[in-house]
């Protein structure tokens, strides 16, 4: 794992599990940042905070799941680990239908919470990628003109040069010629990266 | 005709008292100043299981057991000499014994007959056995209400005290694994971080044991044995609990429970129980409050020399004045989800205690501004 990979915010009301946390994580070369309710975290979140959250589920003020819906709210996506208790399955039960990541149930093996932070930072540069590589395809796209993005279109669609042509009442060479143009500017070299590419676009 | 008149209504009148009385469920006897029986109704024939020939010019002392028969020879000798009335027009409970030997608990109130030459006194006796039977299974279902109300307590409390408990313990854990990783790399500066560390260890097994230092009064009151403790120690158990369900509905709660208090001689279990209720009846009174005044405050002061004083303020809907003569009493509840055994058992429990349950509206004229319940207790037990 690499540090360089995201934080990890740790939301927890209890000073020792707090701090116990943090330095076990540093242990292993992962920062960690701590907040001590989630009105704190809220208050200091940015949807363009990178890495994970480790989030109790009980807590007085604000309970974990009240904060794993606010930060819905405010455009998060990092994933969250929840710690819960003893009698929380209901409760974890419920952050899990939310969306959350995964939970680990205290008193914890440090295995079991490293092994889920972990792969929630995974899961997490996992996004991240897909996301800044869905964001860089989006942009190439808009750099093509109408005509462009028409034939893009047809080409995915597996339609041929000639068909594409004919439909369009010009040359196969002109044609031809954009499709080149669109194969540059995505920057793929065959008809599958591209088709791939209209993927992401399409799910944007 | 004018003179058997008279004589005759004597005679009907004497067949008509004879008639009376024999009607009457109560038994009635009538002694003279030795205590032998001159006459007896057939109520006493029934409770007693006696034939009419048995009983008359026999003593009275024949329906009665050991301590009760000395006794009531005494009474009767002192009032012969002193006229000293031990006994005479006073309800008195005794123990009554029946012909087969069995004993039944029985109330007698003796009246005087001054109309012949020698004093009668004239015995009404009633069975209380049936009376007796009710209240002491009326007394035991509240008992066994209280105890399955303290056994759901004492549930929750324990799953509170493990959440408590499993805060230092994951804290020492993590430590514990955090120091493993440093001394892989034992450099100096990991070094000084594992003894830090440890220290910390150190404190977090502290903290574990503080917290089962506290609830040690507790499960030694297991049996409901009764246990020195401040209102503030015997109320910092449940105000988790109580957090539990304000949190949940969105109400703030402040405390105001001075540790300086005088401590109480309680059964804290119990007590807990009556906090818990009349927190969490706040709670469910304010269900159609506006969020702006959702709030509870729980205070306790010295209310007199020896009384101390816990209120739970809310500004739920109020006691509507309807159903203020209710509120305590069982199978009574205006919740659609209620038992209504709530509010019966902690007057109950209180009363138990020497103190008193019981509530006003915060303002007369407007239910909406909520109500206080409150109970009080001793600071010293009076035995």
């Amino acid at each position: 794992m690499n540090k360089a990979d995201g934080k990890v915010y740790i939301v927890d009301d209890d000073e020792a599990v707090r701090r116990s946390l943090q330095l076990l994580l540093k242990t292993v070369n992962i920062d960690a940042v701590c907040f001590a309710s989630g009105d704190e975290f809220i208050a200091r979140f940015d949807a363009a905070m990178q890495g994970c959250i480790v989030l109790d589920i009980r807590m007085p003020g604000l309970s974990g799941l009240e904060v794993q819906k606010q930060l819905k709210a405010h455009g998060n996506t990092m994933p969250i680990v929840f710690i819960t208790g003893h009698g929380d399955v209901p409760m974890a039960v419920e952050a899990m239908q939310q969306g959350a990541f995964d939970f680990v149930q205290k008193p914890f093996r440090e295995q079991e919470l490293m092994d889920r932070v972990s792969n929630a930072l995974s899961h997490s540069q996992e996004l991240q990628q897909e996301e800044t590589l869905r964001r860089d395809v989006a942009e190439r796209y808009a750099s093509l003109t109408p005509r462009e993005k028409d034939v893009m279109a047809c080409v995915v669609k597996g339609q041929a040069n000639k068909v594409i042509a004919m439909d369009r009442d010009v040359s196969q060479r002109t044609i031809e010629i954009h499709r080149a143009r669109v194969m540059e500017k995505m920057q793929v070299k065959s008809l599958a990266e591209l088709v791939r590419m209209s993927l992401l676009l399409g799910e944007n | 005709m004018s003179e058997s008149g008279p004589r005759i209504s004597l005679i009907s009148s004497a067949i008509q008292l004879d008639a009376i009385l024999d009607a009457m469920v109560e038994s009635l006897i009538v002694i003279d100043e030795h205590g032998v029986i001159v006459q007896v109704n057939d109520s006493t024939l029934n409770m007693f299981g006696y034939d009419r020939s048995e009983l008359i010019s026999a003593n009275i002392s024949k329906l009665m057991v050991g301590a009760d028969r000395l006794r009531h020879d005494q009474y009767l000798s002192r009032y012969r000499k002193t006229g000293e009335k031990r006994i005479i027009g006073k309800g008195r409970e005794v123990q009554a014994l029946r012909k087969d030997g069995t004993e039944f608990p029985a109330e007698i109130a003796v009246g005087e007959s001054m109309g012949g030459a020698r004093p009668r006194y004239v015995g009404l006796i009633r069975d209380l056995t049936e009376q007796r039977r009710a209240e002491e299974s009326a007394l035991q279902q509240r008992e066994e209400m209280i105890s399955v109300s303290r056994l759901s307590l004492m549930g929750e409390m324990t799953a509170a005290m493990a959440h408590e408990l499993n805060q230092p313990l994951t804290a020492v854990a993590n430590y514990a694994a955090a120091s493993k990783r440093l001394l892989e790399d034992p450099s100096a500066e990991n070094l000084q971080l594992v003894r830090e560390t440890l220290d910390e260890i150190g404190n977090q097994a502290h903290r574990a044991g503080r917290v089962i230092a506290r609830t040690r009064g507790f499960t030694r009151s297991a049996d409901g044995e009764r246990v020195v403790m401040t209102l503030a120690d015997i109320n910092q158990q449940i105000k988790r609990l109580a957090e539990v369900d304000t949190n949940a509905n969105n109400i703030n709660i402040a405390w105001d429970i001075p540790p300086e208090l005088p401590a109480i001689e309680v059964d804290p279990v119990e007590i807990q129980q009556v906090m818990l209720n009349l927190v969490r009846n706040a709670v469910d009174a304010m269900a159609n409050t506006p969020a702006a005044s959702r709030n509870i405050r729980v205070t306790a002061r010295r209310s007199g020399p020896h009384e101390l004083r816990y209120e739970v303020c809310d500004h739920g809907c109020g006691v509507d004045s309807e159903v203020s003569d209710s509120v305590f009493n069982a199978f009574f509840t205006t919740k659609p989800l209620g038992m209504g055994m709530g509010l019966a058992i902690c007057r109950t429990i209180i009363r138990k205690h020497g103190g008193e349950l019981g509530f006003r509206n915060n303002d007369a004229n407007n239910l909406s501004s909520g109500s206080t319940f409150y109970f009080t207790l001793p600071t010293q037990v009076t035995r």
